[in-house]
């Protein structure tokens, strides 16, 4: 394991793509979690507000970061010459990032229906299913952070 | 403890503080307009926990790894320089922590500071994870 520590400089760059997007997509996803659970709770009017911030988090600030993280994963992975690796460590990432990255979607998706369908009122079913798959994503999320860093067998 | 799990640990916390600092920054853009504050402030307990475990986690992981390697020590200059950075964001963060608490439960007005104050937090993260990766004078 030490022996990685140290890595060519070439594979810096997009390294630092890599876990700077993972880290502003984990950061919009949770951000978006909160903004749409904390408006689930509540059936004042801040609930309008709250679903409309977080689906336009997922949107501008969650699909973006999944991109910088996903094409960087590419980048990284060629660097290292992993293309055609077996490693479970690996397999678990791209799990994450791609079936994630379906589920992002729909998130996305159905929160942003949402606040176009009804804007000024409480979250409703199709918001309540973003803020679950929102929930689900910050759960997978640590499953990758956990993969990436133990790189188990 | 082994090595991997040390990582996952610091890795993991280090996350926490930039989705802490995401949270500070969503606050700051909602008080910008003065009809979303009631929703803003629905963030502050989350951002409030996260901010001080997080952080507080990434430093004790952060040097029980460097302790964990031979190949690290306190005295290397990145290690020194991410302690440093490490000092003053979570200074910045604390502030705004501590300002978003009392608009919560004053409803004082926001600190003008505070959209510079996240942006300085949100350099000196990224500063960091520069010098994790980079790892500058490192052999």
């Amino acid at each position: 394991m030490t022996l990685l520590i140290i890595r060519p400089d070439s594979w810096n760059l997009p390294l630092l793509l890599h876990v700077g997007g993972a880290m502003a997509l984990v950061a919009s996803v949770t951000v978006a979690a909160v903004a749409l659970v904390q408006g689930w709770r509540t059936s004042d009017p801040t609930a309008a507000s709250l679903k409309r911030f977080g689906a336009r988090t997922l949107l501008y600030a969650a699909i973006p970061s999944y991109f910088a993280m996903r094409i960087a994963a590419e980048w990284v992975a060629s660097r290292e010459h992993l293309e055609n690796s077996n490693a479970a460590w690996l397999g678990d990432g791209y799990l994450a990032a791609d079936g994630g990255g379906i589920l992002l979607l729909i998130a996305t998706i159905v929160a942003n229906l949402a606040v176009r369908r009804a804007p000024d009122s409480g979250l409703g079913k199709l918001a309540k299913v973003g803020a679950g798959l929102s929930l689900i994503l910050v759960a997978l999320y640590v499953f990758a952070i956990w993969a990436m860093t133990t790189k188990p067998s | 403890m082994g090595y991997s799990t040390l990582l996952f640990l610091h890795v993991t916390s280090a996350f926490a503080m930039v989705t802490a600092a995401g949270l500070f920054l969503a606050i700051a853009l909602a008080l910008r307009s003065g009809r979303h504050s009631a929703s803003a402030m629905r963030f502050v307990p989350v951002a409030g926990i996260l901010w001080p475990v997080g952080g507080l986690l990434a430093i004790v992981f952060g040097v029980w790894l460097t302790l964990h390697d031979s190949q690290y020590s306190l005295g290397d200059g990145w290690i020194l320089a991410a302690i440093v950075l490490w000092v003053i964001g979570s200074a910045i963060g604390g502030r705004l922590g501590a300002g978003y608490r009392k608009l919560a439960s004053s409803g004082a007005t926001p600190d003008p500071a505070t959209l510079v104050l996240n942006l300085a937090l949100l350099v000196t993260l990224l500063v960091i994870l520069i010098d994790m990766i980079y790892k500058p004078g490192a052999s």
